[in-house]
């Protein structure tokens, strides 16, 4: 009983929200590729450059909103690097996604090297972490103080981002042509409007998305950078596209899933479960949601299929 | 992707794209070198230094080249049939640590039942490795390249886990961090350099390397893989059976991951140690990727990769600067060759509308 209340309590949901929140951020980009048509596995990658940005512009300019600000831009450049080799070129979506994560990877490790002089982990006191956030009114209220009161900012960022997704994908004619360009790009073609351009649009929006993700990585979550920080974050996020079906609600409560999971994990730690058993939670866990969710699905379509043949 | 899957001696057009992409990654590598105010030319003979300097380092070099090699035709042999095995580094962690401890376990056997055996459950327990994911693919259609990524960093942890601290595998010896009880001796490979890393696996794997040609060029089970990797509905309605086929074919990649795994124990680190690869396999499936799973390319790639990964590390410690320059030669390589195809037809593209700009304008004039 004692170990049960050790780990389930307010601390697990307050991990779960700062574990879960740059996985969604990712989710959220690696969805509006995965509705245009795109297998986008180099979010890992992206998200990876954009923390390191994210820190060395933060130390360089004493600012975190410089580092959050040059880590979307540095998304965006990826975003289109990634869109001219995938979308104009036509190259392999998986090779191009494969490259990009042994590029950042090698370029994040030599930048850090040759710039800081470091290796392995660069963490200074002139690191400016993001801001968290204050509710007056939220005080003293029992489970609402601990769990929404200062959080980093980009914890409710998220949020509304997801929201901000949603609203883009099904309630705006660019959200429409975006799905579009997926699902039927010959259509939209026909329509007079290019699946080309929606799928760069798509791609650039996952920079962006991939750079919060980095930037709230190594300035909200943690304020460091260290080699190979995105710790596969990157193919969660893209496992957490496929369990929410590219649906914004649907995968954002996935990545939520995923980070309680972690969060387990983590607070297992406390009761003396090795570190290193700990950290295997949320991979397994991936693996046996996404085997569970495409089942579950395969056997919806069956039993439709079969209600079908019986009704006629 | 099987745009130009054939012989390369037929495609000299890709050969001359590879060199051309090898030669810009190269002066790519150097001008991040200048802008980081390091000296390339100097980066660059260190390099060769670290690679051709003496016997023992060349030895190396070839010793990283069999891991590549190995590693790249275990990807070329899933992907043939239509499979992506990103998981062979959980593979290889797995198969070494099974080899390991069979060879601890067998102490006072003698080698010729204990090697064998060795070769067995770094086999089996690579291929059932992969077998997991095959199997959800088939059978369910989980993505594999999600499933077998994730399984990486199970495997990773779990093995960190057994040989660390309250690790149940740990062993006793001081001054081991990480790593389990030392492999007996007796049933070490034999070191083919004195004190370089090359050892008799060199053998084995030139066997494993002829075996993965010859079924994948030469045999009907190589053509029923390449028509399932392809066209998986032809495949289907030609009678093959694709599913056993893809399972097959990835357990083949896990089985061979797992041999990479157990020829670093017994080609020369002794004992499996937690950290027994640093991404190898990644590094083998950029070569396998680049050649476009050609098993002869891989063969003679992964000497290029060798040779640039060793001398990354002596360029580190001679001229400090940071030795994954090399991932990063190998992904611009990787992006240039990926965008082959592209570029190549828009340079056409661009011919063609100038060419029929030129024939206008001429129209022009003789009107």
């Amino acid at each position: 009983m004692e170990i049960l209340a050790e780990v389930f309590n307010i601390g697990l949901l307050q991990n779960t929200l700062r574990t879960a929140t740059p996985v969604i951020l990712a989710a959220m980009g690696g969805l509006l590729t995965e509705k245009a048509g795109i297998m986008n596995i180099g979010m890992d990658g992206m998200i990876l450059v954009g923390a390191f940005v994210a820190v060395s512009f933060s130390f360089a300019c004493t600012s975190a909103a410089m580092g959050v600000l040059v880590a979307v831009l540095v998304g965006i450049l990826i975003g289109i690097f990634f869109a001219i080799f995938v979308v104009k070129l036509k190259s392999d979506e998986f090779i191009i996604g494969m490259a990009l994560n042994t590029f950042a990877g090698g370029l994040t490790v030599y930048l850090l090297r040759s710039i800081f002089g470091v290796k392995g982990t660069f963490s200074d006191k002139g690191i400016v972490s993001l801001p968290t956030v204050h509710f007056d009114f939220l005080e003293g209220i029992p489970v609402l103080d601990p769990l929404l009161n200062d959080n980093s900012i980009f914890v409710y960022l998220t949020w509304i981002l997801v929201f901000l997704t949603w609203l883009f994908l099904y309630r705006t004619p660019y959200g429409f042509w975006l799905r579009a360009a997926g699902e039927h790009p010959e259509s939209l073609e026909t329509a007079g409007i290019s699946a080309q351009k929606m799928k760069f649009i798509a791609s650039i929006l996952c920079g962006v998305f991939c750079g919060f993700a980095g930037a709230h990585l190594s300035l909200g979550y943690l304020t460091m950078f260290s080699e190979g920080m995105s710790n596969s974050r990157g193919f969660i996020a893209f496992a957490c596209v496929i369990f929410g079906m590219a649906n914004p609600p649907k995968v954002f409560l996935a990545a939520l899933l995923f980070g309680f999971l972690q969060a387990v994990g983590i607070r297992l730690q406390s009761v003396g479960v090795p570190a290193d058993l700990t950290a295997i939670t949320p991979y397994l866990a991936t693996v046996l949601m996404l085997v569970y969710i495409v089942a579950s699905g395969d056997r919806k379509k069956k039993n439709k299929a079969k209600k079908q043949l019986e009704n006629i | 992707m099987n745009k130009l899957t054939d012989s390369l001696r037929n495609n000299k057009s890709y050969l001359t794209s590879l060199v051309l992409s090898i030669v810009a990654a190269l002066l790519i590598g150097a001008v991040l070198m200048l802008v980081t105010g390091y000296n390339p030319v100097e980066g660059y003979a260190a390099m060769l230094k670290g690679v051709f300097g003496n016997s023992r380092v060349f030895g190396n070099t070839l010793a990283k080249m069999l891991t590549l090699c190995l590693t790249g035709l275990a990807m070329a042999v899933c992907s043939k049939a239509g499979m992506f095995n990103v998981g062979g580094e959980g593979q290889l962690f797995l198969g070494g640590l099974a080899a390991t401890m069979t060879g601890v376990y067998l102490q006072g056997v003698s080698p010729l039942i204990a090697v064998p055996l060795a070769f067995l459950s770094a086999a089996v327990v690579g291929g059932f490795y992969a077998w997991i994911p095959a199997v959800l693919k088939v059978k369910l259609n989980v993505s594999e390249v999600i499933t077998t990524i994730m399984l990486n960093s199970v495997a990773i942890y779990f093995c960190s886990y057994l040989t660390n601290s309250s690790g149940p595998l740990r062993t006793d010896d001081k001054g081991v961090l990480g790593g389990t009880e030392a492999v007996p001796d007796a049933f070490m490979f034999d070191q083919l350099i004195p004190r370089s890393n090359l050892s008799t696996a060199i053998i084995y794997s030139a066997a494993i390397a002829f075996i993965c040609w010859y079924v994948m060029k030469k045999t009907s089970v190589g053509l029923e893989m390449k028509v399932t990797g392809e066209n998986p509905r032809f495949a289907f309605f030609s009678g093959l059976k694709k599913d056993n086929i893809m399972i097959w074919a990835m357990i083949a990649s896990g089985a061979i991951c797992g041999l990479v795994g157990m020829f670093e124990v017994y080609g020369y680190q002794q004992r499996f140690l937690d950290s027994i690869s640093n991404e190898f396999y990644y590094d083998g499936m950029l070569v396998a990727m680049i050649m476009n799973y050609s098993p002869l390319g891989i063969i003679l790639m992964s000497f290029f990769f060798a040779v640039i990964d060793i001398g990354a590390g002596a360029m580190e410690l001679s001229v400090g600067i940071s030795g994954e320059l090399s991932d990063i030669i190998f992904a611009i390589i990787i992006f240039l060759m990926a965008a082959e195809g592209g570029i190549r037809k828009y340079l056409n593209e661009k011919k063609i509308q100038k060419k029929a700009r030129e024939e206008l304008e001429l129209r022009k004039e003789a009107k």
